[in-house]
């Protein structure tokens, strides 16, 4: 009896799953635990290890097909059992497991919109209830999703404040309208839904010589994240100028001891230890909005932008605060290593309360990055390097770093703001060597 | 008994009672003058109560009549109706309504003031013959109504040549009767006295029955009739009309140009119905008139400060107002609320049911497909006849079909239209998809229990995406 392989439960919130690439192809030997598949959901990439060793008998769904947690989607028995229909359909897309990650698998970009599509479009088609509900009607909803409006900007007159035919319509009459509009697709012809408003803006014209090439599942998500961000927060940005010749000379000081504990000590873990600290002092930027609530959050968990081959992702250290330097750094490189080789559980990816990111590591001075909803605020990091500063009317040479708090207006104001980051200079200024 | 009110109403038919309950409801001190014996008005004592009462004889007799195809055994070899029993259980009916808002005005501690009210300016209102006495009001609501009206060339004389008020309690069946206009009222007589063993024929100036229906239902209208054996005689121009002593006999021009005689027991003209203003003394204080309607805003005011009206007795202007006893309700709330301070909306008469209770029932709301078109819509439509149903052959019913008219850009329901059995009941399904502005969509996953009449609502959403499950 071949043993089922199930679309997994990644998280207590995740209902399906896109099978993004077979790893493996019908009739290959898989041994237990080795990766079979890769999958996409709402949260996260990851790759699926095989529940036993055996022969992979039969692919069920196929890829770019999304389905629900628990569907059965492979079979693993004996070589004898291998269904041969089926692995002609299923080899054709699949490269070998060496093949680098990520890579576009062949069948998607001459597959016309598949279930994934539709799960994308859907998710897009639910957002801008997310932020700031209001009552609407089938029909005002449907002229809203065609002309790329959110219901939410506009001023209800029927009861209740709910919004009515008229009112959209005069508000886009009005202009209200955003971004030109791509081809409308038909009623009543649900496979052709638009995609993700947040993806296709402006109107674009290929010409023959240009390459189209599908937007990846995670692309996609992205898009409609940051569009969102933009949409719901009031972003500014405050800029410090930090020294961390202290961190510095801790560093060196302390760079044996700590590869000793199979750990590299870099800037990041330092930085996360200053913000979890400072993030307690000035709990509202460890916080979201709700309607018309502020929610201080209780945990301070620290989101970690990691950047991918074709993206990025935010893994997340639960409790950072509980943790010292030295179990900083190590979840650090955990959570980085495992978000590059898709070996993060879904669950690590949402829940964050305050994010770091480093643009600096690829040379910018300073970044403005975009807060990571629901939050309130985003540090990045600028490249740490030697620069020439004035201490008391000499010039020195210290290393230096742009430190820039993202921060939503609609709750902190620039004076909290400002002495958060003011804090957070401090204490990276003036690191307790007794900390690390 | 004091004669200062916070709001004296003019009138106690669904528009006037309904507004005076809803003002004492929200506190205000209430008078209602009313002219005749008895509350409800046109609705209750000469409209859709009675006639809806004799159509449910018609009814009961055609099931009578079926006997045989439904197993029940009847003595008599031709069951007959008697139109004693028939006007004295008619008049049971009538009789507990307006009883009924009677209580409801002691319930309330509204004032009913018997005689005929006169505007006397100054928020003063002067009751003559009855209960005589000038009333102090804050506010005044005109709900005065409508009545029967002919067309010029044709006399009423209430004998040969009658109106509705009369064809409720004609002590007689008539052997022949002829009936112009085919609006609500004269479809709903002629299937009444058609069912009731008169013949029946039917005159319409304009080109197809119900004029203002959509043209599928006055083509399917137009074949029952034809089945039951009623004449329509559309395009066709009454140009005169005189009674004898038996008979009144009516010279009509028909589309071929020619003129034609007829005759018959009695001609019933049911041509429309005028507006009520005569003593009222409305224009003597200013208030604006539009063809001897009164003119109102969106919401209801006259052109005299504190004045209200609303019902069969007003024009909006640009909008067409239908006279419609759930209508002047509908504008007697808004006009209580708003005199009590309330936020109100325009009532949107795109969304007002139009049922017609002839036999195939009429049900409609929104716009007819010739009126989305020349709106400018991209139409389309999906239809569903009642007849492929369980329920309509369990009932022997199977006539009429629903049909809905969609907007393809959007997908919005623009309008429903009904003809067959229950019409006028399962309207109120697609009144509701209008007013919270439905798309097709949301009716086709809507589910419609089964069996029921109500699934052709269903079905029609699905033929209007494409193709119903079961056709």
């Amino acid at each position: 009896m071949p043993t089922p392989v199930v679309m997994p439960q990644m998280g207590e919130s995740i209902a399906e799953g896109t099978i993004v690439r077979w790893i493996k192809k019908v009739g290959e030997n898989v041994e237990r635990d080795e990766p079979l598949f890769e999958i996409s959901t709402d949260k996260v990439d990851a790759e699926i290890p095989s529940p036993v060793a055996g022969v992979l008998t039969d692919i069920k769904v196929k890829e770019g097909e999304t389905v629900a947690v628990n569907s059965v989607v492979a079979e693993i028995g004996q070589a004898n059992e291998v269904r041969e229909a089926r692995a002609a359909e299923a080899g054709a897309g699949g490269p070998g497991p060496a093949a680098p990650k990520k890579q576009q698998p062949d069948g998607q970009s001459t597959s016309a919109p598949t279930p994934a599509d539709k799960t994308v479009a859907a998710v897009a088609a639910e957002q801008p209830s997310d932020n700031g509900r209001r009552r609407s009607s089938p029909l005002v909803r449907r002229i809203a999703k065609e002309h790329n409006v959110d219901v939410a900007q506009i001023a209800g007159s029927g009861i209740g404040g709910r919004v009515t035919k008229h009112d959209i319509l005069g508000y886009i009459e009005r202009g209200g309208e955003r971004g030109p509009q791509v081809r409308t697709p038909g009623v009543g012809e649900p496979g052709k839904a638009e995609p993700a408003r947040a993806a296709r803006s402006a109107q674009v014209r290929p010409t023959g010589a240009d390459r189209i090439e599908k937007l990846s599942v995670m692309r996609k998500k992205i898009a409609d994240h940051m569009v969102l961000s933009k949409r719901t927060s009031a972003h500014v940005h405050s800029v410090f100028h930090v020294n961390f010749s202290t961190i510095e000379k801790l560093r060196q000081q302390k760079r044996a001891e700590y590869e000793q504990a199979g750990v590299k000590l870099t800037y990041m873990a330092f930085i996360a230890r200053v913000v979890v600290e400072a993030l307690h002092r000035h709990p509202i930027l460890n916080a979201s909005i709700d309607g018309d609530n502020i929610v201080y959050k209780k945990d301070i968990n620290l989101g970690i932008a990691v950047a991918l081959e074709d993206g990025l992702i935010v893994p997340v250290i639960r409790n950072a605060d509980e943790k010292n330097v030295l179990g900083l750094s190590r979840a650090i490189v955990d959570v980085a290593e495992r978000a590059r080789t898709k070996r993060l559980n879904p669950d690590e990816v949402h829940g964050g309360t305050f994010t770091i990111t480093n643009p600096g590591q690829f040379g910018a001075q300073f970044g403005m990055p975009i807060i990571n909803q629901p939050q309130v605020a985003i540090l990045g990091v600028g490249t740490i390097e030697k620069r020439p500063v004035v201490i008391d009317d000499a010039i020195g040479i210290r290393t230096m770093a742009y430190l820039t708090l993202g921060y939503d207006h609609r709750l902190v104001d620039g004076a909290v703001a400002d002495e958060f980051m003011a804090d957070v200079k401090q204490h990276l200024e003036c690191f307790d060597a007794n900390d690390c | 008994m004091a004669t200062s009110y916070d709001v004296v109403i003019i009138g106690a038919g669904t528009g006037g009672y309904v507004a005076a309950i809803r003002c004492a409801q929200l506190g205000m001190r209430v008078a209602v003058v009313e002219k005749q014996k008895a509350l409800g008005g046109t609705c209750l004592i000469w409209g859709c109560i009675p006639t809806k009462a004799l159509l449910e004889h018609a009814h009961a007799l055609k099931v009578i009549r079926d006997a045989k195809e439904w197993g029940v055994t009847v003595p008599a070899a031709t069951p007959v109706v008697d139109m004693n029993q028939v006007h004295a259980r008619k008049d049971r009916i009538v009789n507990g309504l307006t009883r009924g808002v009677e209580f409801l005005f002691k319930k309330n501690k509204i004032d009913w003031i018997k005689g005929r009210a006169r505007l006397a300016g100054n928020g003063k209102v002067e009751v003559t013959d009855g209960d005589r006495q000038t009333l102090d009001a804050k506010e005044i609501i005109i709900a005065t109504g409508s009545s029967a009206r002919s067309v010029p060339g044709i006399e009423i004389d209430r004998r040969r040549i009658i109106t509705s008020d009369d064809a409720i309690g004609l002590k007689e069946i008539p052997k022949s009767l002829l009936i112009m206009g085919s609006g609500a009222v004269g479809v709903e007589f002629a299937s009444i006295y058609r069912r009731f063993g008169s013949e029946v024929t039917i005159i319409e100036l304009l080109p197809r029955l119900v004029p203002f229906e959509d043209e599928a239902i006055s083509a399917e209208l137009e074949k029952s009739f034809r089945r039951q054996g009623i004449k329509s005689l559309t395009a066709t121009k009454v140009t005169r009309a005189s009674a004898g002593a038996n008979d009144v006999e009516i010279e009509a021009h028909t589309p071929d140009g020619k003129s034609q005689k007829l005759t018959a027991e009695l001609l019933l003209v049911a041509t429309g119905r005028g507006p009520v203003t005569g003593g009222l003394g409305a224009e003597e204080l200013g208030v604006q008139m539009e063809r001897g309607y009164i003119k109102v805003d969106e919401l209801y005011r006259t052109s005299v400060p504190n004045v209200s009206a609303i019902g069969d007795v007003i024009t909006l202007g640009d909008t067409p107002h239908p006279q419609l006893a759930h209508v002047s309700s509908a504008e007697g709330i808004l006009v209580a609320e708003r005199l009590a301070g309330q936020e109100v909306r325009p009532i949107n008469y795109n969304h007002v049911p139009n049922c017609t209770y002839c036999d195939p029932e009429i049900g409609s709301v929104g716009l007819t497909e010739a009126k989305a078109r020349q709106r400018g819509y991209d139409v389309r439509v999906g239809s569903f006849p009642y007849g492929v149903l369980g329920r309509a052959k369990m009932a022997g019913e199977t006539e009429g079909f629903v049909k809905i008219v969609a907007d393809k850009k959007y997908d919005e329901i623009l309008g429903v239209h009904m003809i067959g059995p229950r019409s006028t009941e399962l309207v109120a399904e697609a009144v509701l998809a209008l007013r919270l502005e439905c798309t097709v969509e949301e009716l086709v996953k809507t589910i419609h229990a089964h069996p029921t009449f109500s699934e052709a609502i269903g079905e029609a959403a699905h033929a209007t995406h494409g193709a119903a499950i079961h056709l």
